[in-house]
């Protein structure tokens, strides 16, 4: 068995007086993709966004290869967020930088690499999720599909260890529900982890290890995909027959 | 009622004291953004040229004209070089450029960081491991603290001319006269005075306008709602602290 490279410790967070993780507690194992899923308003991306620091949490203990990350100042968060990289789900990128600018972003901060290398190494990004002739382009000439393969690729720049996709096939086309599936596949197939929030439970299925789904504040359901499909748990038949 | 605006402000108060904190650690520490600092100080220096210059030279065509008219009854014509020169250098220039930057500056930065806020944008550079803080606000500060008083001293310098023209066309005071009684009456600290002021009044307008840009809510509402705040309470913090600042130059070098 391979070894968790992050854990959440009974996470606890809050909003004014909604309480929205009431002790959430999984791990991440090397190579894995989780499927974290539930009806909207749980706390999925909330989740995701705490375990890079974005939302501070009210207790509990995120670990990332057991160091304590929830506990970092800003400032040391940055050298864990090129590992852990985050892809959002309206994609946010630059809408002042065009595509190729959005994804040379990170490297042209966190690396050594000279303009020629760059540049190799976002064509080849962009050839991943297909976007390769779109490089010229503003966000704004860009669908909704297509943006959120550009910000994919920005989060996948630095190689970070583990990818938190947030939504990334939600609103999208079942063409374009492929495109994405198959980039996460072919990051999966790199050995690379991730932690996939989404509503569309046959997407999950495709691509995740392992699925948690997210009730009441903390995670009723650890388990397989197979142990998923075949639960007698009424919450979770009425959750895997329901549209989300 | 008033308790709870009271408790408003201090919390702004606040806030915006522990983002000049932010501001300041990240001004004295790696990495600097030096191309973004240039980018800016084109875009707030140069953009804001061709309007200085109108509002300069109107300024001095105007002044001239009262107070030419005005002391032209008790004899007094030839004071207007001195008095439009030493008005427009130490009080109107710097009052004018820094309300006209307060108002094309301030609200464009407001508007532009609080959109970026709203779209995650600035979640998205926190997430790709940089401060928004040092990327955004960093360069947008430092290039108004170096371009604002070099706009003011422009428009003061643009406004004296545009007095020379009306001085001599309506006036018939030769411009020899002009120049020589502008150069003897304007001294360093005149200038040093109006450049004092504008860093001060540039270090406030960008500083809200990022802070108010960080916090931007409700979509792109707030960002029109921010653009205003910032150009209203910019523009009272400019004229209130105008008297202050003065009475302070005055009493330090008289």
């Amino acid at each position: 068995m391979k070894d968790i490279i992050l854990e959440l410790k009974n996470v606890r967070k809050s909003f004014e007086a909604k309480q929205i993780h009431n002790g959430v507690s999984f791990h991440l194992r090397q190579g894995e993709t989780v499927g974290l899923l539930g009806y909207s308003g749980t706390g999925k991306s909330v989740l995701l966004r705490s375990i890079i620091g974005l939302e501070d949490i009210d207790s509990g203990e995120i670990l990332y290869h057991n160091n304590r990350i929830d506990q970092l100042s800003e400032e040391a968060l940055f050298k864990v967020r090129t590992k852990i990289s985050y892809a959002f789900q309206s994609g946010a990128l630059f809408d002042s930088m065009n595509v190729f600018e959005n994804v040379a972003y990170p490297l042209f901060e966190h690396t050594d690499l000279s303009e020629e290398e760059v540049e190799i190494k976002v064509d080849a990004i962009l050839n991943l999720v297909a976007m390769k002739e779109s490089k010229r382009l503003m966000p704004s000439d860009l669908s909704g599909g297509m943006q959120k393969r550009v910000g994919l690729a920005r989060s996948m720049a630095l190689s970070p260890e583990i990818l938190l996709y947030d939504e990334p096939t939600a609103g999208l086309d079942p063409v374009n529900v492929d495109l994405i599936l198959e980039i996460m596949k072919k990051f999966k197939s790199a050995g690379f982890s991730g932690i996939f929030v989404t509503h569309d439970i046959p997407a999950a299925l495709k691509v995740c290890d392992r699925l948690l789904i997210l009730k009441d504040g903390v995670i009723h359901f650890n388990g397989t995909p197979q142990e998923f499909e075949e639960s007698q748990d009424d919450f979770i038949k009425t959750f895997s027959n329901s549209d989300n | 009622m008033m308790t709870n605006k009271i408790r408003k402000n201090l919390i702004l108060v606040g806030e915006v004291t522990e983002f000049f904190n932010s501001f300041l650690k990240c001004l004295f520490s790696r990495p600097f953004y030096l191309n973004r600092l240039y980018e800016q100080i084109i875009e707030l220096g140069l953009g804001s040229l061709s309007i200085t210059i109108v509002i300069g030279l109107v300024t001095g065509m105007v002044m001239t004209l009262q107070f030419g008219y005005g002391l032209e009854k008790f004899g007094g014509t030839l004071y207007v070089p001195a008095i439009v020169s030493l008005s427009l250098i130490r009080e109107l220039a710097p009052i004018f450029t820094s309300l006209l930057i307060a108002g094309r500056i301030g609200s464009g930065i407001s508007a532009e960081i609080g959109a970026m806020n709203v779209t995650q944008q600035i979640d998205a550079l926190r997430a790709l491991g940089t401060s928004p803080i040092r990327v955004l606000v960093v360069p947008r500060i430092l290039a108004s603290l170096i371009t604002l008083p070099l706009l003011a001293i422009f428009s003061g310098i643009v406004g004296i001319f545009g007095g020379m023209i009306i001085a001599y066309t309506e006036f018939n005071i030769p411009t020899g006269f002009y120049i020589n009684k502008v150069l003897s009456n304007i001294t360093y600290v005149d200038i040093f005075g109006s450049m004092f002021k504008c860093c001060f009044f540039a270090l406030f307008i960008t500083l809200l306008a990022c802070y108010k840009g960080f916090h931007t809510r409700e979509g792109t509402r707030g960002v029109g709602n921010s653009a205003i705040w910032v150009v209203v309470r910019t523009s009272m913090i400019i004229l209130v602290s105008d008297f202050f600042l003065s009475k302070l130059l005055i009493l330090v070098f008289s």
